[in-house]
């Protein structure tokens, strides 16, 4: 893929009549992201999976160093050692918290009934420290014209936030989204620095939630009809069938849209998220459209159907030539012979179908990069325009580069965030 | 070289994020002018490729500050940077050798791991099953009890003579298996031909078993065989090993892909192979219960040939991770010599048992 922004200098005057306005570029190749993923999904196979770390960094390599602003490009500085080494650090964490839970949960065993609640809250709650911790992480490594981002603030505090917000999300239905979303954001981006310009965060909840709660009722009023037929049917005193089958027919079609409304939430979240970042007098602005993002999850959707379908077919076919190679000679159908195959030989039926579901599952994995990695990273990239960049010049370096227990925290707890 | 080779650059100093235009020359060493003043001098061999970008190239040096940057987009220059630095992509090679390293420990550890689950697992159950306190042991199997309550039902069949027949005969049990503690044990009201050890020594017979036995030396080796999985602790030996083995294969797969089901598979293969060695055992303690009341054991092995047999073929169930019917059958009858004592129940008594979940009249 060849952009049209080759060496950009300092702005191009003919495309943007102010050179302090510059939009973000993407100008990694496709086939380099490729290989590098499906060779980073190979060596995982032979290395029970330890070779994550170094293909998380192969992956942000790539997209850092190929994403620049004002023809200077983002430079990744982290290493795959490191986020072992954050790995081995959060095992270091968790293990005694799940082994003392574990004894706890046997001696209390009148609690046993909600045993894993308070667990299951207290991970809610360190996942989230996670994600700020290991946000640090990955914004210490990150470079531009020679200064890296840093970070302050604490884990605990920001997990506190979220998690008291959430809360109010639930019991709102959502909607209090909009206002647990720039909290936070205010709450990273105050504690956010390129250098000595520290970063802030701008955009109004309100004005989110006047152009979500659009979405939100589109996504809750084919709920709240069908409830409603429910309610018609069986609270009534007199039954009415084909008044209450009406209802939820409406609802039901109304319901359909509603996974696709998904990407355009996205898309505005983004579009508002980007309004209200400052670094300075640094502004962000961000035309990304949801029709980018649902064409996006369209693609994904049928090309990781296609190879896992294509994957769990060569798997099966492969593992039948290998029944049919050790079963040579005996009669009967296919099925059998490899159900008897299999009988007299557990650990090949084992050993084979964990290999067969890690094939697969590695094959999505690669599609799963290219598209939700490296094309959402590139959508949302080509979205961003940057207003007086001007604001960034003359930074002096400051901030040291952060540990990885974070990533390996959210690593362990299955937990990611941006 | 000979000759100096010189370009304009980009600079940055690592220092402030100012982008200096500057003229290098490459020589001996490679040097960064700010107009006349020369403000930095890499050697060559300290001169590393950063990540490669669409076009240009980025370079930093050891030694200098470390996120120093320099820009440069000429190709001839480009070529003999390419050309006369020697450790330009010592980075990038030694990325390639570290792959190979990093394969070689993850197999390493994935080794260990998995020796410690199939060999180090089970030599931790067998020492700590039998230091685990009582009171701990009981508390566990009430855990287990209330799940198997969920599966099976919780309706306990309580006919008063049944009762006493039953009763009569885990007691019996039980003095010639010389426990140390007496068990729990009662009949399920269930159609399932099976019979059930928990954790604390909690004993379940299946009602449906004792529709199927034709004499009470059947039901007896059963529960014998049973009464055999307490006195060796095995729930609690499994749990160790499940529990161990599931937290590990977790901690070593992470989030990868399919970890999931690998770690089933695993631990499916792993109990398997547990269980026939701890079923193997129980049937000898069986086969000295039996003995010691002077009785046979080879009816229990024929007890169990009638309920797998019609089994076989269908889906696998409790019984299928117990060695194969037949051999366990043949090792009761090489064990066996002669019956020296009567029946534990008599007639009346057999006859009670096996209506204890039918209600009278």
């Amino acid at each position: 893929m060849n952009i049209a922004l080759p060496g950009a200098p300092p702005a191009d005057p003919s495309s943007l009549p102010d050179p302090t306005t510059q939009r973000v570029v993407f100008d990694g190749a496709e086939g380099d992201f490729v290989t590098l993923s499906i060779r980073g999904a190979l060596l995982q196979l032979v290395t029970f999976g330890f070779y994550r770390f170094w293909l998380t960094t192969d992956v942000r390599r790539h997209l850092w160093t190929h994403t620049s602003a004002a023809g200077d490009h983002l430079e990744y500085t982290g290493r795959g050692r490191e986020l072992l080494v954050g790995f081995l650090f959060a095992l270091a964490i968790l293990v005694p918290i799940y082994l003392a839970y574990f004894l706890i949960g046997v001696e209390v065993e009148r609690f046993q009934a909600f045993g894993s609640v308070p667990l299951g809250i207290f991970m809610l709650f360190f996942g989230q420290f996670a994600i700020y911790r290991a946000r640090r992480y990955r914004l210490t490594r990150t470079v531009w014209r020679g200064v890296r981002f840093w970070m302050q603030g604490s884990g605990w505090a920001y997990a506190a936030r979220a998690f008291g917000w959430q809360i109010l999300v639930v019991l709102s239905l959502g909607l209090a989204w909009p206002w647990r979303a720039a909290a936070l954001e205010r709450y990273k981006l105050r504690n956010t620095f390129y250098g000595d310009l520290a970063g802030s965060f701008d955009a109004r909840a309100s004005a989110f939630f006047r152009t979500g709660v659009w979405l939100w009722l589109a996504a809750l009023a084919p709920v709240l009809i069908l409830i409603s037929a429910g309610a018609i049917y069986w609270a009534t005193d007199e039954t009415r069938p084909v008044l209450a089958g009406t209802i939820a027919a409406i609802g039901g079609v109304l319901f359909l849209p509603v996974p696709f409304l998904w990407p355009y939430f996205r898309a505005m979240e983004w579009r508002w998220w980007a309004t209200g970042v400052r670094f300075g007098s640094l502004s962000v602005e961000c035309d990304l459209r949801g029709g980018q993002l649902l064409k996006l999850y369209f693609k994904f959707f049928i090309i990781a159907s296609l190879v896992s379908g294509a994957a769990a077919g060569a798997v099966f076919a492969i593992g039948a030539a290998v029944v049919e190679q050790l079963t040579k000679g005996g009669s009967g159908s296919m099925l059998e012979s490899m159900s008897s195959a299999f009988e007299s030989n557990q650990v090949l039926l084992v050993a084979g179908t964990t290999l067969g579901y890690l094939i697969v599952g590695l094959s999505v994995g690669v599609v799963q990069r290219y598209f939700l990695q490296r094309e959402m990273w590139c959508i949302v990239a080509r979205s961003l325009t940057i207003r007086h960049i001007d604001a960034a010049e003359n930074v002096v370096a400051r901030g040291e580069a952060a540990n990885a227990i974070g990533e390996g925290l959210a690593d362990s707890l299955d937990v990611a965030g941006f | 070289m000979t000759d100096i080779l010189e370009t304009d650059a980009a600079f940055f100093d690592g220092l402030t994020n100012r982008k200096r235009s500057v003229r290098v020359k490459l020589g001996a060493s490679l040097d960064i002018f700010d107009g006349e003043r020369r403000i930095d001098s890499w050697t060559l061999d300290s001169i590393r490729l950063v990540d490669a970008k669409s076009s240009g190239m980025r370079l930093r040096a050891n030694g200098a500050s470390e996120l120093a940057r320099l820009i440069v987009d000429d190709p001839a220059f480009i070529d003999a940077i390419y050309r006369n630095c020697p450790q330009l992509l010592v980075e990038e090679h030694s990325h390639k050798s570290s792959t190979a390293r990093i394969v070689g420990w993850s197999l390493a550890a994935a080794a260990s791991v998995l020796g410690v689950i199939f060999f180090g697992l089970p030599l931790a159950a067998d020492r700590l099953a039998p230091l685990v306190p009582a009171a701990l042991d009981r508390r566990v199997g009430e855990m287990v009890d209330s799940q198997v309550k969920v599966v099976f039902g919780d309706k306990l069949c309580t006919e008063p003579d049944g009762k006493a027949a039953f009763l009569k005969l885990v007691r019996a049990l039980e003095r010639s298996g010389g426990l140390d503690q007496s068990p729990s044990a009662d009949v399920l009201q269930s159609k399932t031909a099976n019979a059930i050890a928990l954790p604390g020594g909690r004993v379940y017979l299946f009602e449906g078993l004792l529709d199927v036995a034709q004499t009470p030396d059947e039901i007896a080796g059963v529960l014998g065989h049973e009464l055999g999985h307490v006195h060796h602790r095995d729930g609690m030996r499994m749990l160790i090993e499940s529990g161990g083995s599931s937290f590990l294969f977790g901690l070593l797969f992470g989030d990868v892909t399919g970890s999931g089901a690998a770690m089933l598979a695993a631990r499916l293969m792993l109990n398997a192979r547990y269980t026939r060695e701890a079923e193997t055992r129980a049937d000898e303690f069986a086969i000295g219960v039996m003995h010691g009341l002077g009785r046979l054991s080879q009816p229990m092995g024929e007890l169990l040939v009638r309920v797998t047999g019609n089994q076989r073929g269908q889906s696998p169930g409790i019984l299928a991770s117990h060695p194969f019917s037949e051999d366990r059958l043949a090792r009761m009858k090489a064990a066996d010599k002669a019956a020296t004592a009567l029946p534990i129940l008599d007639d009346a008594e057999w006859k009670a048992l096996k209506a204890i979940c039918k209600p009278a009249g």
